[in-house]
């Protein structure tokens, strides 16, 4: 069998998804005999010219990672999308908009001020901001321009498979290189990971399904076999998709997200919202109120890593 | 009007980045411009986030 083309690409993105395929470590032989790389910002030296002068669909597979948010980023999605036969949508920032999205709760013109103007490590007395073109005593440069709002990759082109997780975890990332390597591709639209809830695949005990005070991380030392929700701390576990291996239950850290929501739930917070208020202990207007005084960020914790795959989306949803 | 050699994307390295270089009529480099093409907010959408979170969400300015 001739060898798979194989590109990996990072658009608005931190580079955990890159080093994540090389934390399959040894497994990465396999991936060399099963495929060329064709294009890999982070550690081969192909240009975007080069991507370019390929023939449509001739990239067998391409994993791209992070959330688009400027033209350059639609236009290589789209490039990378016209030379592939396969698109997977890897990691939180492509499937759900990740880190990044939390943006979407405030505008592209508060990120410049903030970013550019008043952050205190700046020196920049005449407020310049980034410009798409800027006139230079030699000629013109170009930036790309920054949208308004953070999309997933599945809001700007076709995809076919969606590999959650931030990062996706080495298995599953074996997973997908056990899939191409024996053909046994899922069906378009599949989501790699589990199933059903982080709830279900979670190793602690779960007893009262009741709680009556939201605490903060720092106010209690969890206890390490019983439902850190049943402890007060919100976990994202009863909205999250299942398949991370419960990392960051297993080191008392409740989950914020990150596998997105399951199939079926259309939006992820909302559904977390839901499954909270079941079970808080509140049985008048005070107890109402006082659980929403406890949730101190819930628009930054239920929508940690999905903002932009959500109903909400953003304040202002525009490109331009 | 200069000739210009773009390098687009400078590679092998974390985070995105373009080179303009400007060469004069003797070919020589006239002059080079790094460019980020690549700005997600962190200082803005952090603000009023949680302290305690911090360390779960800043981690994502750089994954390397």
């Amino acid at each position: 069998m001739a060898k798979l083309k194989l590109a990996l690409y990072w658009a608005g993105a931190c580079g955990g998804c890159d080093v994540a395929v090389l934390d399959i470590h040894e497994k990465i032989l396999d991936v060399a005999a099963l495929a060329d790389i064709v294009f890999w910002p982070i550690a081969l030296d192909f240009k975007y010219h080069h991507v370019e002068a390929m023939q449509d669909k001739s990239i067998d597979v391409c994993l791209f990672n992070g959330m688009v948010r400027s033209s350059e980023q639609e236009h290589i999605a789209k490039l990378l999308r016209a030379k592939s036969k396969t698109m997977v949508s890897f990691g939180s920032c492509a499937c759900f908009g990740g880190i990044p999205a939390l943006a979407n709760f405030t505008t592209r013109g508060e990120i410049m001020q903030r970013a550019y103007i008043e952050a205190p490590s700046n020196e920049n007395p005449g407020k310049t901001l980034p410009q798409t073109r800027t006139k230079v005593a030699e000629g013109e440069l170009e930036l790309p321009e920054l949208y308004e709002s953070v999309f997933t990759l599945a809001q700007v082109v076709d995809v076919e498979y969606f590999v959650p997780g931030c990062p996706p975890t080495a298995d599953l990332i074996l997973k997908v290189v056990d899939a191409l390597a024996t053909n046994k591709l899922p069906p378009v639209g599949a989501v790699i990971a589990a199933d059903k809830t982080l709830c279900d695949e979670c190793p602690r005990k779960k007893n009262e399904k009741s709680i009556s005070k939201i605490v903060r991380s720092h106010q209690i030392i969890p206890e390490s076999e019983r439902c850190l929700l049943e402890q007060g701390m919100i976990c994202c576990g009863p909205a999250t998709r299942g398949g991370c291996g419960a990392l960051c239950i297993k080191v008392n850290m409740p989950c914020r997200g990150c596998f997105g929501p399951t199939a079926g739930v259309l939006d992820q917070g909302a559904k977390l919202v839901s499954s909270i208020a079941s079970i808080y202990q509140a049985n008048n207007d005070d107890e109402v109120a006082r659980m929403v005084e406890e949730i101190v960020d819930p628009a930054g914790t239920f929508y940690r890593f999905g903002a932009a795959d959500s109903i909400l989306r953003t304040k202002q949803l525009q490109k331009h | 009007m200069m000739k210009k050699v773009t390098i687009d994307p400078i590679t092998r390295l974390e985070g995105h980045g373009k080179i303009e270089i400007f060469l004069n009529d003797e070919g020589n480099v006239e002059n080079a411009y790094l460019q980020i093409p690549e700005l997600r907010g962190f200082e803005k959408f952090c603000e009023g986030r949680p302290v305690e979170e911090m360390p779960r969400i800043v981690p994502r300015i750089c994954g390397v």
